[in-house]
């Protein structure tokens, strides 16, 4: 039985205006998912070159999820977005030398080498560096919800979590204390349908994550995850009643995981039929399709962004190439923090 | 000056601080309508209302967690666990998350953990335990243990100021048992220093929290034999006053190393081990060890009193080292 | 994007996940000598987790290919070369090089079983009452043995009122703090002989006796105890007999005529008599172990290595120091001279550390720098004998030639006399390790070998 509503897909142009977005800001949300994949396919050669260590995961699918919600996000307002949401610090802003440069592990990477995959964070950008526990920072995203609460401030937090990391009791908590509080976050749920090898029914007994939702006082709603324009849409609904004092709403958006868990894993336990299934729902095939039938966009505006964004990234990685290694004469700096650290906008 | 219990130089602390700074505000179970399972927050939710003194359900690891989110967002967290054993629920967030984020992302997290911990009065295993030394062993986090009053104040003013998580280790069995005098106005007791207790020349003795009080009256009775025993109040067990142990060590050359949380793996043997390894030259014994056996702590009084380190336990151990 | 290089460009085995730590090449999908893109897809590779393609690093010519299908290699390892010229195959990691046989060092110290440390045990956990040692000699703290050495002071001869009788912090410093803090001088020393473990009761402070009309009084000082109750202790241990024998030293005083310069330019040592006797000495301890060997108890422990006891005197007749040369078994004469050479100066300067004056099994001294020509000296505890030379004295000697005629001529001769213990050490052994000791002095020849 399902409890959370289904949103609607999104149909013309004017809905979306009505929604926020004029046609710049597509063009804008198109360009940043093209950002993003292209990032994580450039991310996935260098690793098979042998120029990344450790482990390499992408959000492939993911793309419209992550952009749809963050575009929904307002400037002051804070996020935790986990590994597959690249779109996410591609939508805030984060230059993409930044992450190749965190990828390899290079000094002038945002973590100068300390973590890695996209274990970083720009504070400036209003984005929390994730830990690999997940799905840990829930209950962080609560606590700067409880800041902005406290403080009374015109602000939301939004915490990401996968339908795996729900089976977690940090899950729980953070949504009890959020929901019995009423604090300014929205909880967004990437049921990307696999956690590494586990399937949904083995991490949920009800039909979707977003049904919970209402056993802890708040709104579930589940919406298509490629379909950008749907996600921006309800991510707003739900952004926007945050701010307004209407406590939290839990977004599930539904995708499927398109690579394995990290690119050394091929999925063969995902059904072939799931992939090709899917695969006719490419987030940015779609996007770009819905460009070109609603938005009239043409060949010039697309040549122009693919060629911009090729050059961007190709730029992007000569600038992270040329960072060094990190130096280990620094390893013991920084375990405490020191006053100076804490001369940010937020911790004053 | 004023004199006051242990527990009442904590809440001056607390209030002190809330009053001073907006950013501060304490979250924990029962903190709220109920001031506080011990009281220590007695009367502040009316002062400074429900927003700044917050009832959080029974849910440590949102607790924790939700401080440390706040954390970044500029605010400053006071959590308090109800019973310090209650924290290993929210290990993970300590360890995890605040402790790593200032290393890892260069985002400092400056919360505060206060921690009722320590036995003695048959509150059984999960009511009595001193757990310092895991958190001690965690890089990122400090740990502070204060004895007196004074420091009880100081210390925490200082945790709340410190740009770092710290956990406050406030020793329940001191609460109401132990009064001193504490100045009225707002002050700091640095973390990472260590105090002299008791001055003496013939043994030195490393403590820190209830086991202070322990050490001197066996230090007391060691007098009487002619013997001179010097206490010394870490006052912070992470980081630690290497320094002043070391100094101590260095005059006596016999060193007894006391602590009431377990004895394998305690904080006491980073400390034993670290003078074996930098003062070797200095010893004129073996660096010997007080502390309770390795088991959880027991309930019933004769138990329990086998499990906590005695007056009569450091005695004998101060004898053996003084004939040594 | 990479630009078609014209430098040399490594491809490598990537790995395919953490645990990874090799891969297999399945497929080179280009040969040697072709053009490929950048990013282009160059090879496969299996590895346990996945089969993967690896994209060309760049543009250019797969010049060289270093491992081919079928090949399994640790991560990292170089596959091929993109761009740059064909060289040999990258040269596999350089051989260590072959150790150099040993060299005998000229000053062989060989390698012995660990020497037993008789003062190194720690006193019993349960305070006892202070044990008799056994003639172990006591356990010497870190600090103490700091203190002892950097005011060049035997622990050994101080009282100790630690457990067990071992000398504790407060019973050094109380030493120090009373002056008693000399220097050492060359060997020489007067009857006051090897000192050691003293005895564990702690004395009382014997009270000043008043002064007479004519008399002066002054305190016993702690060491001054301590070498007065070791010397009784000695003597009420050990049964104490000494013998003699003269010796002609007309071969030695030869062979240090003709070494004397060369150790003193190349090795800047002096080599002196005691040295020589030293040498000599240390070899006849092989063929006689009791007199380098130890009554314990109920057992008589003997070893097959001499850790030679050379006494010092501190200066203004405060008293003795024996620092020990280890091993000396395995030095010759240039090492021996090298030895008390080395632990004089150390003692003089106060840099002694305390395994030099522990673990002693023989002792030498040597009162006949004042001229005297025989003695006594007392036995260092827990050792069997002492050896004493005394001054070297040109005498009128009888020699007697191949053809049995006597005649006179001038010899330099020297006392040496051997003091044992009796219990374990009897007048006939002793009187052979005398005649031996005596043998080698008078039949030297070049540095003794």
């Amino acid at each position: 039985m399902t409890v959370a509503r289904e949103a609607e897909p999104v149909g013309s142009l004017h809905e979306v205006r009505e929604a926020g977005l004029d046609r710049e800001d597509l063009l804008s949300v198109y360009r940043n998912m093209i950002i993003t994949r292209g990032v994580e396919e450039r991310g996935h050669i260098l690793y098979r070159q042998g120029k990344i260590p450790g482990s390499f995961y992408t959000g492939r699918g993911n793309e419209a999820a992550a952009v749809g919600v963050a575009t929904a996000m307002g400037p002051d307002d804070v996020g935790t977005p986990l590994h597959r949401d690249m779109g996410v610090h591609i939508t805030r802003g984060v230059q993409p030398w930044h992450i190749f440069a965190q990828y390899m592990g290079r000094q002038d990477g945002p973590t100068h080498g300390r973590d890695g995959n996209v274990h970083m964070a720009e504070s400036t950008l209003g984005l929390i560096a994730m830990v690999s526990h997940l799905p840990a920072m829930l209950p962080v995203g609560v606590g700067a919800a409880l800041a902005f609460r406290i403080r009374e401030e015109a602000r939301v937090a939004i915490a990401w979590f996968g339908e795996g990391a729900s089976a977690r009791g940090d899950t729980h908590e953070g949504m009890t204390f959020a929901g019995t509080r009423e604090l300014p976050v929205v909880f967004v749920c990437d049921n990307n349908q696999w956690a590494y090898s586990t399937p949904t029914h083995l991490e949920y007994a009800t039909e979707h994550v977003a049904d919970r939702a209402q056993a802890y006082g708040f709104e579930g709603v589940v919406v298509d995850g490629t379909d950008v324009l749907a996600v921006y849409r309800e991510a707003k609904r739900a952004i926007e009643k945050a701010r307004a004092g209407g406590g939290p709403t839990l977004l599930e958006c539904l995708t499927l995981r398109m690579e394995g868990h990290a690119v050394h894993d091929d999925a063969f336990y995902v059904p072939k039929v799931m992939f090709e299934k899917w695969a006719e729902s490419d987030p940015i095939e779609r996007f770009r399709t819905w460009l070109r039938a609603n938005a009239d966009m043409t060949d010039e505006e697309e040549d122009e962004i693919s060629t911009g964004v090729k050059k961007l990234l190709s730029d992007a990685l000569q600038r992270a190439e040329q960072s060094p290694m990190p130096d280990p004469a620094d390893l013991l700096h920084g375990v405490y923090a020191s006053a100076e650290d804490l001369d940010t906008p937020h911790h004053k | 000056m004023a004199e006051l219990t242990y527990l009442q130089a904590i809440s001056d602390a607390l209030r002190t601080e809330m009053r001073r700074d907006k950013r501060v505000f304490l979250i924990g179970e029962d903190v709220g309508v109920y001031g506080g399972a011990f009281k220590v927050s007695l009367g502040f939710q009316e002062e400074f209302g429900p927003w700044r003194v917050i009832d959080a359900p029974l849910a440590e690891t949102a607790i924790i967690g939700a401080c440390t989110g706040a954390s970044m967002m500029g605010l400053r967290p006071v959590a308090e666990m109800q019973f310090a054993d209650f924290v290993s629920c929210a290990w993970d967030q300590l360890v995890t998350v605040a402790a790593k984020q200032r290393w890892r992302v260069g985002t400092p997290v400056p919360i505060v953990v206060r921690l009722p911990s320590g036995g003695g009065f048959s509150g059984g295993p999960f009511h009595s335990q001193n757990p310092e030394s895991s958190f001690a062993h965690v890089p990122g986090l400090k740990c502070v243990c204060p004895a007196t009053p004074e420091d009880a104040k100081g210390l925490l003013i200082s945790a709340i100021e410190d740009p770092s998580p710290v956990l406050y280790f406030e020793h329940k069995h001191l609460y109401r048992r132990i009064k001193g005098e504490v100045p009225e106005e707002r002050y700091t007791v640095p973390i990472g220093k260590a105090r002299t207790h008791r001055l003496g020349k013939d043994i030195s003795v490393i403590t820190w929290g209830a086991m202070v009080y322990t050490a001197d009256e066996a230090a007391q009775q060691l007098e009487n034999d002619g013997v001179s025993v010097e206490v010394v109040d870490l006052r912070s067990v992470m980081p630690w006053d290497k320094a002043a142990v070391l100094d101590s060590v260095r005059k006596t050359s016999k060193v007894l190393v006391l602590h009431e949380d377990t004895r394998t793996g305690g904080f006491g043997a980073e400390i034993a081990a670290t003078i074996a390894e930098e003062a070797f030259e200095d010893l004129d014994a073996p660096v010997k060890r007080i502390a309770a056996p390795d088991t959880p702590v027991p309930f019933s009084p004769p138990l329990e009193k086998a499990f906590i380190p005695q007056v009569e336990d450091v005695v004998a151990g101060l004898r053996d080292l003084a004939g040594y | 994007m990479i630009v078609a290089t014209e430098i040399a460009v490594d491809v490598v085995m990537p790995q395919m996940g953490v645990s990874i730590s090799e891969g297999t090449v399945t497929k080179w999908l280009k040969r040697e000598g072709e053009q490929i893109e950048a990013d282009e897809p160059l090879l496969e590779i299996s590895t346990d987790k996945v089969d993967t393609e690896v994209p060309s690093p760049a543009s250019g010519t797969l010049v060289q290919i270093f491992v081919q299908e079928g090949e399994t290699v640790d991560v990292g390892t170089k596959l091929g070369q993109i761009g740059g010229s064909a060289g040999a195959a990258p040269a596999p990691a350089p051989e260590a090089a072959p150790a150099p046989a040993p060299t005998p060092p000229p000053v062989s110290v060989p390698a012995q079983a660990p020497v037993p440390e008789p003062v190194a045990e720690a006193p019993a956990p349960a305070p006892q009452p202070v044990a008799e040692p056994s003639g172990n000699g006591k356990f010497v703290s870190p600090v103490v043995a700091r203190i002892a050495s950097e005011h060049g002071i035997d622990p050994n001869q101080i009282p100790g009122t630690g457990r067990g009788g071992r000398v504790t912090k407060q019973d050094i410093l109380a030493v120090v703090e009373s002056g008693a803090s000399p220097t050492a001088t060359a060997p020489s020393a007067p009857q006051a002989e090897a000192p050691a473990a003293p005895p564990q009761a702690p004395r009382p402070q014997p009270q000043a006796a008043a002064a007479q009309t004519g008399e002066q009084v002054e305190p016993v000082s702690a060491m001054r105890r301590g070498i007065a109750e070791h010397m009784r202790r000695s003597l009420d241990t050990a049964a104490h007999v000494t013998s003699a024998i003269e010796v002609d030293m007309s071969k030695i005083v030869a062979a240090r005529a003709a070494l004397k310069k060369e150790f003193q330019s190349a090795y800047g040592v002096n080599p002196t008599y005691l040295a020589f006797v030293a040498r000599a000495a240390t070899d006849t301890l092989k063929d006689y172990p009791y007199v380098n060997g130890e009554l314990r108890g109920d057992s008589i422990v003997t070893r097959n290595y001499v850790n030679l006891g050379i006494a010092v005197e501190l200066a203004d007749g405060k008293g003795l120091i024996v620092p020990v040369i280890r091993n000396a078994e395995g030095l010759n004469l240039l090492g021996v001279a090298r030895g008390i050479a080395d632990i004089a100066s150390r003692a003089r300067d106060k840099k002694l550390l305390p395994d030099d004056v522990q673990g002693g099994t023989f002792t030498i001294t040597n009162p006949g720098g004042y001229g005297t020509f025989h003695g006594t000296p007392v036995i260092n505890q827990p050792q069997s004998a002492i050896l004493g030379t005394y001054a070297l004295v040109k005498r009128p000697w009888v020699v007697t030639d191949e053809d049995g005629n006597d005649a006179i001529a001038i010899k330099p001769i020297m006392n040496i006399t051997l003091t044992y213990d009796h219990r374990l050490v009897d007048g006939a052994y002793a009187g052979r390790f005398l005649r031996d000791l005596r043998e080698r002095l008078e039949n030297w020849e070049g540095d003794g070998g």
